[in-house]
């Protein structure tokens, strides 16, 4: 337990000391960026990796946080705060709108449901003008700090509150019945555990979290438009939970720093960027099946 | 003895302001889309964008032309990244860039706060010139300098009283599309339907079918990209709408479309009347100058298009403005601030308060003939 | 048809392919280089047979590369038997396919034409591009062939017995490994097809697979995932809807109405149009 302790003092060391060691604009931008990843990360492991429930919408709710919040914020003239506490909610029962179709769907039909999901949400974005200007976006959005080092502490902050609660969760009673419904869903229901109740907490939670990352993308980048919020964002946030190591806690953290800076430390080699980076993602899941948590204590097992 | 010293004190002298009249350089960072489907704006800019380099190597006013590609990938969330590394990075004096509109108006607040000049080449929603910004200018037409000319000459030109506006769903083709539209109808013209479609619709033929059943159109102005409107040609003709199928319509376009098009098009592109940004059939000599140029380089079969030329405009720009004595950001702006006709390969560039190029001799009307040539149109 | 090879896949493997789009793509870009460059140049065929040499060339490339990628994703990873980590090999193998084609043939787009792009047939005042005949004449045709094949003969029995309980298809002397390949091989060659009949209609870069896989998801879901005849109803379907969105409602709409339906469809029958007998969906 202790060790754990020591672990976690000198991760938020780590993370407080982080943008002054890099204080470059650019890469304290990353940095907020890889913290909103981490988040996202995290939120999606806690309905793949801890129920077994296969969602490929988690876009849909980043992009619902981030609009709710900003709307409310533009157009409406709510505080920041209670905003993002708004878009939360929304976030929150979306995603327990996406439960109906989990409680009664199952591997990939529920994928590709989660998909056409993520699809609707992004044309209703896309097409519902009035409200969300469509394609022509939102400029001149304000982040809550203006400061980057700021606004990475509040991130981060907030991701770092995230991993603490939701790894007591997973090793609480409720974790013990996310899990059962994820190894097997017939004997968990015969446990007495309710399945539909705890898949619907699952994603409800879930898309909470992804909302709450959403609040702070817009005043990151300024801008808001539908195409932040494409299907293909669901991929790499799924990508990076699978090559840290799905069902564990460290895995998508892990997996979100990685799959955060290897794209901008890439950008050296130009055009073969994106080549470089579908090669590693491919190769990572053939030789490190378990992601990168398990590659790691694989390798300690036999340095032992 | 004394006039020897003094002669090699002048001779060092000389010698080391030589060298650091080599050393002088403007930096130039370039974001353009390298990846995902925007990276057709971004090889062919980077292909002007070398030329215009290799043909100023021996420096403007003793300094170099430094350039940094940057993929900004056409997205706000990349240019923003990109636009932050090439600062941190690179210390650029001027930013050329980006081509997508989306993408200019995430990185044009950041240049502001950092003091450096954003010359844009491609993007024409309004909002980047009409939102203040000191320092931000724009060769393009913007979206009211492409629809307003084309409404009038679709009304005056075409007598044309009747249109449907075909767009794509993004910025851009808004802007164009609602640009065309307020001065038609001001003009007493009739807008029967605006259809628009997202970037991936490949299939026009329910769209196409639609058009048919509207009883008698005059004119079809679209705003779309190469590939798309290849397709929308071709479907409008088959469903004998447009006069390259047999139809009555006139299908517009605006600058977007490049010098190439009606080859690919075919048939379906007869009679197409539109605005282009570069005229490789003008006669100025710094047009045939450089389509020679860019055929030694590239290839003796290959025409430049619009985005070739705007992009090795904005090197000859910042050259100009170098020339002008401009040694930093703040007299980059400041030269800039003060071109009056200065003559480019797409036109004449004098930039108005807000940053945008006014002289509309950068906007030439074309028709597509029966050979599928151009005819210039002196409107 | 793209549908149709997706269908196969996850029918036999319960394996969705992210890639699927990029065959179509190589195969579209593969027929493009052999009618335009290599069949009318090379060996001076005309344009109607270049383009039919050229659809052969595309079935191959795209066979050929169902190969390469079974070998190196699919079968390292089959038999750790979780659904998730083949998907995410696939989305790698997606990105690198389209951006080595991005590398190799550059981002313009393509003018590729058919002999049979130009010719319009009239009903009335619908109209058809031959092209789209064709499309539709060669689906079926490959449909048919398939569907012979599925049933007729001992392998495609022994497919479907690998689709139902791949262990016991072992025990009974099947070798599954063998007609997983082969699926993945016909379904890869499918696709390749497709690319070299979408070709001229689609908007030919490297992203041109990417514009027609979303919507090859959804007709395989509304169709009912692994069924064939399923899945050409709702192809037909979705068509039709597609064109009375445009005329009625406006063509911005036409991914909503289409997803709209595909939620409704997983919740009223989410085993699809036509019901499989096997209840899986618990």
């Amino acid at each position: 337990m202790s060790a754990r302790r020591i672990y976690f003092v000198v991760s938020i060391l780590v993370l407080a000391a982080l943008p002054w060691l890099i204080a470059t604009p650019y890469w304290r931008g990353i940095l907020v960026l890889c913290a909103m990843n981490v988040l996202l990360a995290l939120s999606l492991n806690l309905v793949i990796g801890y129920t077994g429930q296969l969602n490929l919408g988690q876009s849909a709710f980043f992009g619902i946080g981030a609009y709710v919040s900003t709307i409310l914020v533009k157009s409406y003239g709510w505080n920041f705060w209670l905003a993002a506490v708004a878009a939360v909610g929304a976030a929150g029962l979306l995603g327990l709108a996406l439960a109906a179709f989990a409680v009664r769907l199952r591997g990939h039909y529920l994928a590709i449901a989660s998909l056409g999901f993520a699809v609707i949400t992004y044309q209703v974005l896309v097409n519902w003008e009035n409200v969300t200007q469509g394609v022509r976006g939102i400029y001149g959005i304000m982040p809550p700090f203006s400061h980057p080092a700021a606004l990475f502490y509040l991130v981060a902050g907030i991701a770092v509150l995230v991993y603490v609660l939701i790894d007591n969760l997973v090793r609480s009673p409720v974790g013990d019945s996310l899990r059962a419904i994820r190894e097997d869903e017939v004997s968990a229901a015969s446990l007495g555990i309710n399945r539909a109740l705890w898949k619907a907490f699952a994603f409800c939670v879930g898309a909470a979290i992804a909302g709450l990352a959403g609040c702070f993308y817009p005043g990151f980048v300024g801008t808001l438009v539908p195409d932040a919020f494409n299907i293909v964002e669901s991929f790499t946030m799924m990508a990076m939970v699978i090559v840290g190591g799905m069902g564990t806690m460290i895995g998508p953290v892990l997996g979100a720093i990685v799959l955060t800076f290897l794209p901008e430390l890439l950008r050296g080699f130009g055009e073969l960027r994106l080549m470089i980076y579908g090669i590693a993602l491919t190769l990572v899941v053939l030789f490190m099946p378990g992601g990168m948590v398990q590659a790691w204590m694989a390798l300690r097992a036999r340095l032992r | 003895m004394k006039l020897a010293l003094k002669g090699a004190i002048l001779a060092f002298v000389c010698a080391t302001f030589a060298v650091q009249a080599q050393e002088k350089v403007i930096r130039v960072g370039v974001l353009m889309p390298i990846s995902g489907p925007g990276s057709y704006f971004g090889v062919m800019g980077k292909e002007g964008i070398d030329l215009a380099l290799e043909q100023l190597k021996g420096g403007v006013n003793g300094y170099h032309l430094q350039v940094q590609y940057e993929d900004s990938a056409c997205s706000p969330l990349q240019a923003t990244n990109a636009v932050k590394r090439v600062l941190d990075q690179f210390r650029p004096h001027i930013v050329i860039g980006e081509e997508c509109s989306d993408a200019s108006l995430a990185i044009a607040p950041i240049l502001e706060q950092a003091k450096v000049p954003q010359l844009n080449a491609g993007s024409v929603t309004m909002k980047l010139t009409e939102s203040g910004y000191r320092y931000v200018f724009r060769i393009f037409p913007n979206a009211a300098q492409q629809s307003l000319p084309l409404a009038k000459v679709a009304y005056d030109r075409l007598g044309a009283r009747t249109a449907v506006i075909l767009y794509e769903k993004t910025n851009a083709g808004n802007d164009n599309a609602d640009g065309f539209e307020k001065p038609f109808v001001a003009m007493g013209g009739k807008v029967l339907a605006k259809i628009d479609f997202g970037r991936d619709v490949n299939d026009f033929t329910a769209i196409a079918t639609r058009i048919a059943s509207l009883g008698r159109v005059d004119v079809l102005p679209t705003f779309a990209l190469e590939g798309q409107q290849v397709r929308l040609a071709q479907a409008l003709a088959q469903a004998k709408v447009v006069r390259g199928g047999g139809g009555n319509a006139v299908q517009m376009g605006s600058i977007w479309l490049p010098y190439g098009f009606d080859q690919k098009a075919g048939q379906a592109a007869e009679g197409y009347v539109r605005i282009v940004q570069f005229d490789p059939n003008e006669k100025r000599r710094i047009v045939q100058d450089f389509i020679r140029a860019f055929r030694a380089k590239y290839g003796a079969d290959k025409v430049p298009t619009h985005i070739n030329s705007h992009a090795y405009d904005t090197i000859l720009l910042i050259a100009e403005a170098v020339r002008r004595g401009a040694t930093d950001s703040e007299s980059i702006r400041e030269r800039f601030s003060g071109f009056k006709g200065v003559e480019v390969t797409t036109g004449r560039i004098s930039f108005d308060p807000k940053g945008q190029n006014s002289d509309l001799s950068v906007v030439h009307f074309v028709e597509t003939q029966k050979d599928l040539s151009w005819k210039g149109l002196d409107w | 048809m793209v549908a149709l090879g997706l269908t196969l896949i996850y029918g036999v493997l319960n394996q969705i392919n992210f890639a699927h789009a990029d065959f179509v793509t190589v195969g579209a870009f593969t027929a493009f280089f052999t009618a335009t460059r290599f069949a009318t140049k090379v060996l001076g065929l005309p344009d109607t047979g270049a383009y039919l040499l050229s659809m052969f060339a595309a079935l191959g490339a795209g066979a050929l590369l169902g190969l390469a990628v079974n070998a190196a994703v699919f079968a390292p990873l089959r038999d750790r038997g979780d659904e998730l980590r083949p998907l995410i090999a696939t989305i790698g193998v997606s990105v690198l396919l389209e951006n080595a084609q991005l590398a190799l043939f550059g981002p313009i787009p393509y003018q590729f034409d058919s002999p049979f792009a130009r010719e319009t047939l009239r009903i009335g005042r619908i109209f058809f591009s031959a092209q789209s005949v064709l499309v539709v004449a060669v689906s079926a045709a490959a449909i048919a062939a398939l569907y012979g094949f599925m049933r007729f003969t001992f392998l495609g029995k022994a497919l479907r017995a690998v689709a139902q309980d791949r262990e016991t298809a072992g025990l009974m002397g099947i070798n599954p490994n063998l007609l997983i390949a082969l699926t993945i091989v016909i379904a890869s060659a499918l696709a390749g097809m497709a690319g070299a009949l979408l070709g001229p209609v689609l908007v030919l870069s490297p992203f041109a697979g990417a514009s027609v896989i979303v919507k090859a998801f959804a007709i395989v879901i509304i169709g009912g995932f692994g069924n064939m005849q399923g899945t050409i109803l709702a192809g037909i379907l979705v068509g039709v809807i597609e064109a009375f969105t445009v005329q009625y409602l406006g063509s911005g709409l036409i991914d909503l109405v289409v997803f709209a339906m595909l939620l409704l469809m997983l919740v009223l029958r989410p085993t699809g149009l036509i019901a499989e007998r096997k209840e899986e969906n618990v």
